[in-house]
């Protein structure tokens, strides 16, 4: 039946890949983390306190901040060869909107793909979106970070307190500390 | 005709009476339709349709679509490089025909979406947003007669096959050849109603002005598309004055409304209806006055935005170094540019109303137009 009607699907142009997941240390003592942020409102802010705790908490060196401009773009290639360069660990977010969760999650899977450990964070309301994307990256099952939605319209201190209580699993997500998903 | 008429005209199409032959006539023919519609099931079980039924598409029909144009079946046409995923000339094609465009239908389809690629928006993940923003096609020229393309009574509503589906065209392609979906990649809180029906004409035979097409630069009288997104509609029903300055006051009131601002932007056009067109037009208005008008006066002040929670704090208030150029001591000024101001005619002569648009995203459209292939 139908064999004559004509599919109106069409795939990816290129087949996605798994993208195998970058060696952990066990623990971040003495390196040096990027912040991966996008211009969504509140993103640097967030993973602004994610550093400082990370510097106070776990001994972090030091702490590389970049920024890229497109909400749906996959990172710029030279921001991604600077944090490749210059980190040991990059915490991606916040992946905050449709097309925003997404792209967090394609960088992650860029940075892992060159090496280095990620760990991306996407508020819950965005997890179906965050979770297609991953699985059209060739990645279905990729662990990421979720944080309660929203993350926009926080105050200084809400941030801090969403940044503790994410801090654990970022960190378990960045070192051998998390039970990682099988690609 | 009778009830008791209808009832047995019925009886008879259901093949209950009749002669022999007839009835196995109505039986066969029952027996087709049945496949058609189970063909139609079969689309809904595939996940191709977006809720309404679609026309199931086999290869001669394809073909006759490609047959409209020049370009070839391969030819990429539209792109979403963040998530790897293109559409063809024939991608393209398939899903006009299963959005039940006329084959003749798909040079329009073509340059509309070659118009909705110039937009920033819809190249930076517009189709993903949670704004759920809908393409706004606006055909010029003559075709809009030979296609039947509506611009006059009823323009933004339904009834109209060329408008219906060539619009519904680009939702299929979004779903189905971008795979992206509600619930799924695109992430709309709400959408819009008639997301994916918004192809309408200018009414030129009443527009006292240039078409928007040349407006933007095409030759008057170009079969030609313009596009870009929109979050919504919102009426102007102004059948009170003859004032084109009083007229021009309540479309700055619409277009000044603090929901639409999203600090520091908005953004604003105008589907105006063909009377409040031409009251302005006779009072000297031109469409650059009416931009450089509301552009001026589409301001809103910073108390009534920290009223609703979008004060501008962090912002210079005062403009210049430090400042950003949409703001200054008075507000936020709604429109970014006057020719930002997309301004369209359309609709018919019969009531003062008209429609402020809102276009998403806040890098302006394109303003430019793409003429419609013509293999004539």
């Amino acid at each position: 039946m139908f064999s004559a009607m004509i599919d109106p699907t069409a795939g990816p142009a290129t087949a996605a890949k798994a993208t195998a997941l970058a060696a952990r240390k066990p623990d971040l003592r003495g390196s040096r983390v990027g912040l991966l942020a996008n211009v969504k409102r509140n993103a640097e802010q967030f993973l602004d306190e994610v550093g400082a705790l990370l510097r106070q908490e776990h001994g972090v060196a030091e702490v590389v901040r970049r920024k890229k401009m497109s909400i749906t773009d996959p990172v710029p290639r030279e921001i991604l060869d600077e944090l490749v360069a210059e980190c040991d660990v990059v915490v991606v977010g916040v992946g905050d909107c449709g097309s925003c969760s997404a792209s967090a999650v394609a960088d992650g899977l860029a940075l892992e793909a060159a090496g280095v450990p990620a760990a991306v964070v996407c508020t819950d309301a965005f997890k179906v979106s965050a979770d297609a994307m991953a699985a059209l990256q060739g990645s279905p099952g990729y662990h990421y970070v979720r944080t309660a939605h929203p993350v926009a319209p926080l105050s200084q201190p809400e941030l801090r307190e969403r940044a503790v209580a994410a801090l654990p699993e970022i960190v378990a997500t960045l070192t051998t500390g998390h039970p990682r998903v099988a690609m | 005709m009778t009830a008791a008429g209808v009832a047995a005209g019925g009886a008879q199409a259901a093949g209950v009476v009749g002669d022999g032959a007839q009835a196995d006539e109505v039986a066969a023919d029952q027996e087709r339709l049945d496949y058609a519609r189970a063909a139609i099931e079969y689309a809904y079980d595939q996940g191709w349709t977006d809720g309404l039924p679609v026309v199931p598409v086999t290869r001669p029909m394809v073909e006759e679509f490609l047959a409209q144009t020049s370009r070839p079946a391969d030819e990429v046409i539209a792109a979403v490089p963040h998530l790897n995923r293109q559409c063809t000339v024939e991608q393209a094609a398939v899903n006009a025909a299963l959005a039940g465009c006329r084959p003749e239908y798909f040079p329009v389809v073509l340059a509309a979406w070659d118009a909705l690629m110039r937009e920033k928006a819809v190249v930076g993940g517009g189709w993903q947003s949670t704004s759920g923003p809908a393409p706004l096609i606006v055909v010029n020229g003559p075709i809009r007669h030979r296609l039947g393309i509506n611009c006059a009574g009823g323009v933004l509503g339904p009834g109209f096959r060329a408008n219906a589906t060539i619009a519904r065209s680009i939702g299929l392609v979004v779903r189905n050849v971008f795979g992206i979906r509600p619930q799924e990649l695109e992430q709309a809180t709400q959408g819009l109603p008639g997301r994916w029906t918004l192809c309408v004409g200018e009414n030129e035979e009443e527009s006292p002005w240039e078409p928007l097409a040349a407006e933007v630069g095409l030759p008057a009288g170009t079969d030609a598309v313009c596009a870009t997104l929109l979050r919504t509609c919102e009426f102007v029903d102004n059948r009170h004055t003859q004032n084109p300055e009083e007229l021009l006051t309540d479309f700055a009131d619409t277009i000044s409304r603090t929901g639409a601002a999203i600090v520091p932007y908005s953004s604003a056009g105008l589907v105006l209806g063909v009377e409040h067109a031409q009251l302005l037009a006779a009072n000297g208005f031109t469409k650059r006055d009416v931009q450089q008008w509301l552009y001026e006066r589409c301001v809103r002040s910073h108390e009534d935005l920290e009223r609703a929670g979008k004060g501008l704090g962090g912002w210079n208030r005062a403009g210049g170094a430090g400042g950003r150029p949409r703001i200054d001591e008075y507000g936020l000024h709604m429109l970014p540019s006057p020719e930002q101001l997309m301004i369209v005619v359309a609709g018919a002569r019969n009531a003062a109303m008209s429609m402020v648009v809102r276009p998403f995203g806040f890098a302006g459209w394109s303003r430019t137009a793409v003429a419609i292939e013509s293999r004539e």
